[in-house]
C-alpha cells in the first residue's frame, strides 16, 4: 500500500494585517497552514525579518555589531544602515531609554527620533517601548499621531494599557496596534476581545503572545503559540486568527548565555557567538511555533533567519 | 489509540496479589496505562490478554534503543497535548575524508556540563563514508572509542559497512544506509549484528515503500533518514513522517527520524544551529551538526529541556543559597520557590539590578508562587524548616529577608516564625525587583 | 399653552431665519467660490458632513445645504420630527458659525473662548474618553443663578474629571470669579451665542466619525456610537428659551441627557429631559442620568493601603482596640437597594468615633454597605463581602480575619496615632468596591456602627439575611436554574480542562461555586467564566447536554467532545491539577475511595493522592477517577449516575469528620440512611482492600449490593 499523504490544511486562515505604505508595505498573517508547512498549502506571505534599533543598544553592543552600525549618530542613522540589511522587511525602534527609572527620555524626543527615521527610511515600522505603562501609553499617543499616514504597528497594548494604546493608535490614529499577553492562551484571546470591543478592527491587530529566550520556561512559549494557532486554524476561533510578531532580540540579549563575558565564561568561547546563536535558535524556533514575524537585533542573525525562511518557503 | 486503565483492569486477574510490586491490581493497570510499567510485569495476565494489550497500548511511534539512548515512543503531535517523552539527541559528524577527524571527535567532547539536572553533551557520532574503506574503518573504531556515545555508522555499501560493524560490533552502532538498491544485504546485516538499521529514500513515497519492505523482511528496529535534498524537502520529510505515525496512526511510518544538518547547510554554524532548533521542535530525533560549540549547545540545550519538560511536571532547581552579583554572608536574603521558571526570572532580575542579594531557594514542590502557596507547599513552616536544614542564620549574618509581594499575606507568620529577622515585602511581579532593591538599597 | 413640540418647531425656525440671515450677510461680502472650512479638520462642516454626507467647502455649497437642513425640519408630530429637527437646528447653528470663520481662521481668539476644536483636540479628548480617564463631557448652556454657584459646579465636574464646555452667561459667572479656563484644564468656554453650541455638536459626532469609523451620511450609526460610547450631558439653565429647546432635542436624539433648573414649559421625560430644580444637585443628577462613572484613583485615609500589608499581624500589645465578633456583636453586611435610596460616597458613622475608647477596648461595630446598581443582583452581595477581608488587611497596621458576623478587627496604635477613624473604614470600601465592580455599582454608601445597641439590633436583621443566603443557597440545584458556567482559570497549566460550574457541582479546585462563576462572568464578561446554556438535553441522569458538550469542545480547543456531569465511569469531567480531592473506583468493594491533598498517606487502592492525581490531572478524561471539590461530596450530584454518594466507602478521617455533617443529610434525604459517615472507613480503620471490603460487609454498606460499576 503506497503512503497516503494527508495535507493539513484548513478552511480557516490568518487575518492578513498589512504594515507600512507604497512600494515597501508588507502584509504579514493569511496563512492556512501550522508554521512553515508549505508543503501542505502555499503560504502567501512568508514570515517576515525586522531589525530591532534600540536607542541603548549600542552602549553594550558586542564589537561586530558596533562595527555595523560605525559611525551612525542617530537612530535614523542606524536604521538607514539596517535598512540595506538583506532580508530585512522592516525596522523596530526599541525606546529602551524612555524608562522613568532609567534615562527618561522624554516621549517628545523618541517621537522625534522616530520621525527622523521615518523620514531616512522607506520600511514599515514597528515601535517598541519601555515596558512602563504610563510612559508607553504616552510615547504611543504621540508617535501614533506624529506618524499619521505611515501605517506603523505599536508594540504594544497591554491588559494594563490596551484603552489608551488602542483607544489612540488604533482609533485614532489609524495605525496597527499590538495586543501584548504573557504566554497564556486565555490572556491573549481576552485582550483580543477587549481591543476588538472597543472598536480596533481585526486586521489592525497583531499578536505579541510574550516569549522568553531559549532554555528560559521557553515551553510556555511553544505551547502557548501553538495552541493559539491551532484554535484559530483547527476551531476557526476568530478572536485568535490574528498574526503574531514575536520580539526576539528584547529577550535573548539580555540573558547571560549571550553576556557574560569571555573572561567570566573562558570555556564558553566567543561572547558575539554565543548571542547570535541564541537569538537564531529563539527565533527559529518561534517561527515554528507560530510567529509570523520576528524581531531580531544582529546581523549575522538577521542573515540566517531570513535564509532559512527563505529554504522553507 | 491507547486503552484507558479501566480497561485494562477488566482483563487483570483482580487479586492484589502485589507479585508485580505494586499493591493493588487497579493501580497497576493505571500504571500500565500510563506507560509507567509494561504489562509482562504481570505474572498471572494470560498470554492471550498480554498479546492483545501490547498492541493496544503499544504507542503509535516505537521507541528505539540506541546503547544507552532511547529515541521516538511519541504520542502526541504537541507537546501541550500531553508531553514528549524522548529527547532529540545530537550527533556530530566525521568522514572518512576528514583531514581533521581526531580533533573533531576530540573537541565533540569538550561540551559536558549540568543544567538543571541534567547533563548536557552530544551524545552520538555520525560517521560518513567517504569512500576510503581502510580510514572508515579506523575511523569507526575512534569513534566507538568516544566514552558515553553512541556511534552511526552513515554507509550505503554493504561491504564497507560489514567490515566497520565487525570493527565495533560490541558499541552496538546504528547501520544507517539501507537504501533500495541495498536494502537485502543491509537488512541482513542489521539483523546479523543485533543493530537499528537507517533507511534512505529520495521521495517520502519511495521511503514508505522501502520502510515497508524492510518490516516485511522482518526488521521492525529502525530510524528512517530526512532527505538531505533540501532543508524544506528535509523538514517536509520530519513533520509528514510523524504526522503519519501520531495523527494517522499508520506504523510503517512509527520510527524516530534522522535529520543531517551538516549535509543540508555545509559550513555554515549559524545555519546549523538554526537547523537544530526547527528539528528539535518538529520531529527530528537525531539531528546531526558538523560540530556543536557552547555557542551552539547553550541555547540548543536549554530549547531541547524547555521542550522535552513535562507539562505536568515542572522543573525544579536544587533548594538553597544563590549568591548573586557577588553577594556575601552581609548581603539581603530573598527567597521564593524551585519552580525553574521562577527561578531564572527572579535570578534575572535580581541580576539586572546589581544589587548583592542572596537568593534563597526553598523546596515548594516545584510550583510557582502562588500556586506553591494555595497548595500549602509555601508557607511560614516551609520556609522556617528551610531555614533550619539549610542553617541559613548560621551562613548568613544579614538579618533582611524579602518576602514575594505576592505572599505577602504570609509576613505575620513568617515573622512569628522567624524572629531574628526583618521580613520585608518584596514586589507581586519579578520585573519590579530592580527598582525594588535599588531602591532599598 | 405651549407644547414641548411646538417650542422645539419653533426652535429650530428661529435658529434656521438666523442662518439664513448670516448667509445673507457673508454673501454681501463674498462669491460662491469663497473657501468655508473650519481650521484643521479633515471633517469638513462635521454635523453636516456627518447627518448628510455632503462636503462642504465654499460658500456656494452652504447655501445649497440649507435646503437639506430644512428638509429635515420634519413637522409631523412624532417623537421623530423633535428629533431630526433638533439635530437639524445643530446643523442651521454650524452654518452660523461657519459664516463667522469664512475669511477669518480665528475669530473666537482663544482667550478665552474657543469656538471650533481641531481635529487634533478631538482625539486629545477622544483617548481619554475611551479609556474612562475623562469619563464623559458635560455642556453649559445659560447662566447659573448666582457666580458662586456656576463655579462650584464647574469645580465639582473638574475634581471629577468630567470634560467642561461652556456656552453663554457661565462663561463670565466663572471668569469673574478667577477660574482658569482652557483645554489643558479641561474647562472650554465656546462661546456666547447659543450657536456656537454645534462646536461641541461637532466634537461628538468627530468622535463617532474618528473613533467609531462610521460613515459620513451613516446618521443611525452616528446615534448608534454617541449613545453607546460618548458620555455627554447638558446641563441647561432657566431661563430656557425655544432655540435651547431645539438644541436640547438634537442633544437627547444623539443619547445625551438634557439636565435643567426650568419649570416653565418644561417637561419630564424620563432618562432624557429632567428637571432638577435644585442648581446644586446638578452634577449628581447629571452623572446617574447618562450613567457617568467616576474613576476612583486614590482612598483618602492617613496610613498606606498596599497588598503588603495584607499579612500584618498586630499583637495585643500594639493594638489600640479590636472588634471581636466572638465576644461583642460585630457583623460585616452588603446589601442592594434603589439608586434612590444610596447616596453616592457617603459615608456615616452611628456612635461613638475610634477617639472615643479605652486602648485595648473590645467595641461593637458594623458595617454596612448600601450598593445599587442596574446590573446589581442581591447573589453578588456575599461575593462583595467576602472581599472585604482582603481590602480591610491592605491597609497599614489593620487586622481582618473572618466574615459575617463572626469578625475580629484590629487597628493598631500608630495607626490609630496616624489619625485612622471609622469613617476611614467607609473610604477604603467605599474606593475599592466602586472601583473593583464598577460594572455592577453605580452607587455605593457606607454606614459604621459602633453603638452597641444599634449593632445588636442590626445583628438580628443581618443574621435574617445571612439565613436568607443560605437558603438560597440549598434551594439553588441543577435542575432550577437555566445556565452553567465555565470556567478556564486553571488553562495555563492544564491547557485542555474545563471546569463546568453547577449550583450542585462548585469547580474542583473548591475555590469556585456557581454563585462565584456568575458574578466572575457579569464583571469580567470576556474573562474565563462563560454562560452556558443549559439546552439540548441528552440525558439529564447522567448529566448530559448539547451546550455543554458544545462549550467543552469550544473552550477546550478541541480536545474534548463530550461530557457528563454526573458520572464518573462515562466520559467524566476532566481534571486540571489543582482539585482538593481525588475520588476513583475500589473494584473490590464496588465503590470509590475519596482522598484529599492533605492526605498523604496511602488508599485501599493502592495509591496515594499524588499517585492518583498524576494519572488524572492535565485534562484528560480518565474513568473511573475524577478530581473535585471538597462540596461536592455531599451534593446529589456525586456520580448520580452511579448511585450516588453511598458509593463512597473509603475518605481519610479528617475530611470524613470536614463532611460529615452535610454527607449524612445527603444520605438521610436520598436513601434515609442514619449516620452514613460511620459506614465509611478511614485509614484508621485500614488501608487495604481486603480489609476494607470486610470493614464494609461488618457495617452493611449499601455500595456492596449496587450494582457493579464496571
Amino acid at each position: 500500500m503506497p503512503f497516503k499523504n494527508k495535507p493539513q490544511t484548513f478552511s480557516a486562515a490568518i487575518k492578513p494585517v498589512e504594515l507600512g505604505t507604497g512600494d515597501k508595505a508588507i502584509t504579514i498573517g493569511g496563512e492556512n497552514v501550522l508554521p512553515l508547512y508549505s508543503f501542505d498549502a502555499p503560504i502567501e506571505n512568508a514570515p517576515k525579518v525586522g531589525v530591532e534599533i534600540s536607542d541603548t543598544m549600542l552602549e553594550t553592543a558586542p564589537a561586530r555589531l558596533k562595527e555595523f552600525y560605525a559611525g551612525c549618530e542617530t537612530m535614523a542613522d542606524m536604521a538607514k544602515k539596517a535598512a540595506e540589511l538583506p532580508g530585512v522587511s522592516f525596522i523596530c525602534l526599541h525606546f529602551e531609554s524612555a524608562d522613568p527609572n532609567g534615562a527618561d527620555t522624554s516621549a517628545d524626543d523618541c517621537v522625534a527620533a522616530a520621525k527622523a527615521v521615518s523620514e531616512a527610511v522607506d520600511l514599515p515600522l514597528v515601535i517598541m517601548g519601555c515596558k512602563n505603562n504610563e510612559k508607553d501609553s504616552e510615547l504611543f499617543n504621540k508617535v501614533s499621531d506624529a506618524l499619521q499616514g505611515k501605517n506603523i504597528l505599536v508594540l504594544a497594548a497591554k491588559e494594563e494599557t490596551y484603552k489608551a494604546v488602542g483607544a489612540s493608535a488604533g482609533l485614532a490614529f489609524n495605525q496597527k496596534v499590538g495586543a501584548e499577553s504573557s504566554v497564556d492562551i486565555n490572556l491573549a484571546k481576552q485582550l483580543n476581545v477587549l481591543m476588538t470591543q472597543l472598536g480596533v478592527k481585526q486586521d489592525s491587530i497583531v499578536m505579541n503572545v510574550g516569549n522568553a529566550a531559549a532554555g528560559y520556561g521557553f515551553e510556555y512559549v511553544v505551547s502557548t503559540m501553538e495552541r493559539v494557532r491551532l484554535a484559530a486554524l483547527g476551531q476557526n476561533d476568530t478572536t485568535l486568527q490574528m498574526p503574531i510578531m514575536t520580539p526576539v532580540a528584547a529577550e535573548t540579549w539580555g540573558v547571560k548565555e549571550a553576556i557574560a563575558s569571555e573572561a567570566d565564561m573562558p570555556e564558553w568561547g566567543d561572547v558575539e557567538e554565543r548571542g547570535v546563536d541564541m537569538e537564531v535558535v529563539t527565533a527559529t524556533a518561534v517561527l515554528a511555533a507560530g510567529s509570523d514575524a520576528v524581531i531580531l537585533r544582529h546581523p549575522e542573525s538577521i542573515a540566517t533567519v531570513s535564509k532559512l525562511i527563505s529554504e522553507l518557503m | 489509540m491507547a486503552l484507558k486503565g479501566l480497561d485494562i483492569f477488566k482483563l487483570s486477574p483482580k487479586t492484589n496479589c502485589k507479585e508485580c510490586g505494586v499493591p493493588t491490581c487497579m493501580a497497576f493497570c493505571m500504571k500500565v496505562a500510563q506507560g509507567a510499567l509494561p504489562i509482562e510485569k504481570c505474572p498471572h495476565m494470560g498470554a492471550d490478554v498480554i498479546a492483545k494489550l501490547s498492541e493496544a497500548t503499544a504507542p503509535p511511534m516505537k521507541t528505539i534503543q540506541v546503547g544507552d539512548f532511547k529515541m521516538g515512543g511519541e504520542t502526541v503531535l504537541a507537546r501541550h497535548e500531553k508531553t514528549f517523552v524522548s529527547k532529540n539527541l545530537y550527533a556530530v559528524s566525521v568522514s572518512d575524508a576528514d583531514a581533521d577527524a581526531d580533533a573533531k571527535l576530540a573537541e565533540m567532547t569538550k561540551v559536558d556540563y549540568e543544567r538543571i539536572g541534567e547533563r548536557m553533551f552530544v551524545e552520538m557520532v555520525f560517521v560518513t563514508y567517504a569512500g576510503n574503506k581502510d580510514a572508515y574503518v579506523e575511523l569507526a573504531k575512534k569513534a566507538a572509542a568516544v566514552p558515553g556515545r553512541a556511534v552511526i555508522l552513515d554507509v550505503n555499501c554493504p561491504e564497507t559497512a560489514e567490515a566497520a560493524l565487525e570493527a565495533i560490533k560490541d558499541a552496538k552502532p546504528v547501520l544507517n544506509g539501507a537504501t533500495e538498491e541495498n536494502a537485502e544485504a543491509m537488512n541482513a546485516l542489521a539483523v546479523k549484528y543485533g543493530v537499528v538499521l537507517g533507511v534512505k529514500a529520495d521521495s517520502l513515497d519511495a521511503l514508505y515503500d522501502l520502510t515497508a519492505k524492510i518490516e516485511g523482511l522482518g526488521n521492525k528496529n529502525l530510524v528512517l533518514n530526512a532527505s538531505t535534498a533540501s532543508i524544506k524537502a528535509a523538514f517536509q520529510f520530519a513533520v509528514e513522517i510523524r504526522r503519519a505515525a501520531v495523527k494517522n496512526t499508520d506504523r510503517t511510518f512509527g520510527y524516530p527520524v534522522i535529520v543531517n544538518a551538516a549535509a543540508l547547510a555545509a559550513g555554515d554554524k549559524t545555519m546549523q544551529a538554526a537547523l537544530a532548533s526547527l528539528f528539535t521542535l518538529k520531529y527530528g530525533s537525531i539531528i546531526v551538526m558538523e560540530g556543536m560549540n557552547y555557542a551552539q549547545a547553550l541555547p540548543l540545550y536549554g530549547l531541547r529541556q524547555n521542550i522535552y519538560t513535562d507539562p505536568q511536571k515542572p522543573m525544579k532547581v536544587e533548594p538553597g543559597i544563590y549568591p548573586l552579583n557577588g553577594a556575601d554572608e552581609n548581603s539581603v536574603c530573598a527567597v521564593t520557590v524551585d519552580f525553574a521558571l521562577t527561578y531564572f526570572v527572579v535570578s534575572g532580575e535580581i541580576e539586572r539590578s546589581g544589587v548583592p542579594c542572596n537568593l534563597l531557594i526553598s523546596d515548594a514542590g516545584g510550583y510557582s508562587v502562588l500556586t506553591a502557596w494555595a497548595a500549602g507547599k509555601l508557607s511560614a513552616s516551609s520556609i522556617a524548616k528551610f531555614f533550619n536544614e539549610m542553617d541559613i542564620a548560621g551562613k548568613i549574618k544579614n538579618r533582611t529577608l524579602i518576602l514575594p509581594g505576592k505572599v505577602a499575606v504570609l509576613k505575620g507568620e513568617v515573622q512569628d516564625k522567624l524572629p531574628d529577622w526583618n521580613i520585608v515585602v518584596g514586589p507581586t511581579e519579578a520585573v519590579q525587583l530592580v527598582q525594588f532593591l535599588k531602591d532599598y538599597k | 399653552m405651549a407644547t414641548l413640540f411646538g417650542r422645539v418647531f419653533s426652535g429650530s425656525d428661529e435658529m434656521y431665519r438666523l442662518a439664513q440671515e448670516a448667509l445673507d450677510d457673508v454673501s454681501k461680502r463674498f462669491a460662491d467660490s469663497e473657501p468655508v472650512a473650519f481650521p484643521d479638520t479633515a471633517y469638513y462642516l462635521a454635523c453636516i458632513y456627518a447627518m448628510s454626507g455632503k462636503k462642504i467647502t465654499n460658500l456656494g455649497e452652504l447655501k445649497e445645504i440649507m435646503e437639506w437642513i430644512k428638509s429635515q425640519m420634519t413637522r409631523n408630530n412624532k417623537t421623530h420630527d423633535i428629533f431630526t429637527s433638533g439635530v437639524a437646528t445643530a446643523c442651521a447653528a454650524e452654518v452660523i458659525e461657519a459664516c463667522k470663520y469664512i475669511g477669518n481662521p480665528d475669530p473666537y481668539g482663544h482667550d478665552p473662548l474657543w469656538g471650533h476644536c481641531t481635529d487634533a483636540e478631538v482625539r486629545e479628548l477622544g483617548v481619554p474618553l475611551v479609556t474612562g480617564d475623562i469619563p464623559g463631557f458635560v455642556v453649559f448652556i445659560g447662566s447659573a443663578p448666582t457666580d458662586e454657584q456656576a463655579l462650584a459646579l464647574v469645580k465639582s465636574y473638574q475634581s471629577k474629571s468630567v470634560f467642561v464646555f461652556m456656552v453663554g452667561g457661565i462663561i463670565d459667572q466663572v471668569k469673574r470669579l478667577g477660574m482658569k479656563t482652557g483645554f489643558n484644564v479641561r474647562v472650554v468656554p465656546l462661546g456666547y451665542d447659543l450657536w456656537s453650541v454645534s462646536h461641541v455638536v461637532s466634537v461628538a459626532i468627530r468622535a463617532a466619525l474618528i473613533f467609531g469609523a462610521v460613515q459620513p451620511g451613516d446618521y443611525d450609526g452616528i446615534r448608534r456610537y454617541t449613545f453607546d460610547r460618548v458620555n455627554a450631558v447638558i446641563n441647561a439653565f432657566a431661563p430656557v428659551d425655544d432655540m435651547t429647546v431645539a438644541c436640547g432635542a438634537g442633544a437627547i436624539s444623539l443619547g445625551f441627557p438634557v439636565v435643567t433648573n426650568e419649570t416653565e414649559n418644561m417637561w419630564r421625560v424620563p432618562k432624557s429631559l429632567i428637571i432638577q430644580e435644585d442648581v446644586d444637585k446638578f452634577v449628581e443628577t447629571s452623572l446617574e442620568a447618562r450613567g457617568i462613572k467616576i474613576k476612583i484613583t486614590n482612598i483618602d485615609i492617613p496610613v498606606a493601603f498596599a497588598n503588603a500589608f495584607e499579612g500584618e499581624i498586630i499583637r495585643r500589645g500594639d493594638m489600640q482596640f479590636e472588634a471581636d465578633g466572638s465576644r461583642v456583636d460585630c457583623l460585616e453586611l452588603v446589601r442592594t437597594r434603589e439608586a434612590s435610596e444610596v447616596e453616592d460616597h457617603k459615608i456615616e458613622v452611628i456612635g461613638p468615633d475610634f477617639d472615643e475608647f479605652e486602648v485595648g477596648s473590645k467595641i461593637s461595630m458594623a458595617t454596612i454597605v448600601d450598593v445599587a446598581g442596574k446590573k446589581m443582583q442581591s447573589d453578588f452581595e456575599p461575593v462583595f463581602e467576602r472581599k472585604f477581608h482582603a481590602y480591610l488587611n491592605c491597609i497599614e497596621g489593620v487586622m481582618h480575619t473572618g466574615q459575617r458576623d463572626m469578625i475580629r478587627i484590629r487597628v493598631s496604635k500608630d495607626t490609630y496615632e496616624a489619625g485612622f477613624r471609622a469613617k476611614h473604614f467607609g473610604e477604603v470600601l467605599y474606593a475599592k468596591i466602586k472601583s473593583e465592580f464598577d460594572v455592577v455599582v453605580d452607587k455605593c454608601q457606607v454606614t459604621i456602627v459602633t453603638d452597641p445597641a444599634k449593632v445588636s439590633e442590626l445583628r438580628k436583621e443581618a443574621n435574617e439575611i445571612y439565613d436568607k443566603r443560605d437558603e438560597r443557597l440549598l434551594s439553588l440545584t441543577d435542575e432550577n436554574v437555566n445556565e452553567f458556567y465555565t470556567c478556564i482559570m486553571c488553562q495555563s497549566f492544564s491547557p485542555s480542562h474545563v471546569c463546568i460550574v453547577t449550583p450542585e457541582r462548585l469547580g474542583l479546585c473548591g475555590a469556585v461555586s456557581w454563585l462565584d462563576a456568575k458574578a466572575t462572568h457579569e464583571l469580567d464578561p470576556s474573562g474565563p467564566c462563560q454562560v452556558v446554556e443549559k439546552t439540548g438535553v441528552i440525558d439529564e441522569e447522567i448529566g448530559k447536554w448539547d451546550s455543554v458538550n458544545d462549550a467543552v469542545r469550544k473552550y477546550s480547543q478541541g480536545a474534548l467532545e463530550v461530557v457528563s456531569l454526573y458520572s464518573i465511569m462515562e466520559d467524566p469531567m476532566t481534571s486540571c491539577g489543582c482539585f482538593e480531592c481525588i475520588c476513583g473506583i475500589e473494584p473490590f468493594s464496588n465503590g470509590v475511595v475519596i482522598v484529599n491533598r492533605e492526605h498523604a498517606g496511602l488508599t485501599p487502592l493502592g495509591m496515594s493522592f499524588s499517585e492518583m492525581a498524576s494519572m488524572t490531572g492535565g485534562g484528560v478524561q480518565t474513568p473511573g477517577f475524577m478530581g473535585h471539590g471538597k462540596h461536592f461530596i455531599a451534593s446529589k450530584k456525586f456520580m448520580k449516575a452511579e448511585g450516588g454518594v453511598q458509593r463512597i466507602v473509603w475518605m481519610p478521617k479528617a475530611l470524613k469528620d470536614q463532611v460529615a455533617e452535610k454527607l449524612n443529610a445527603t444520605a438521610q434525604e436520598l436513601y434515609g440512611i442514619e449516620n452514613f459517615t460511620d459506614m465509611i472507613a478511614d485509614e484508621t480503620v485500614t488501608d487495604d482492600a481486603e480489609a476494607l471490603v470486610e470493614f464494609l460487609t461488618e457495617k452493611g454498606h449499601p455500595a456492596l449490593s449496587l450494582d457493579p460499576l464496571m
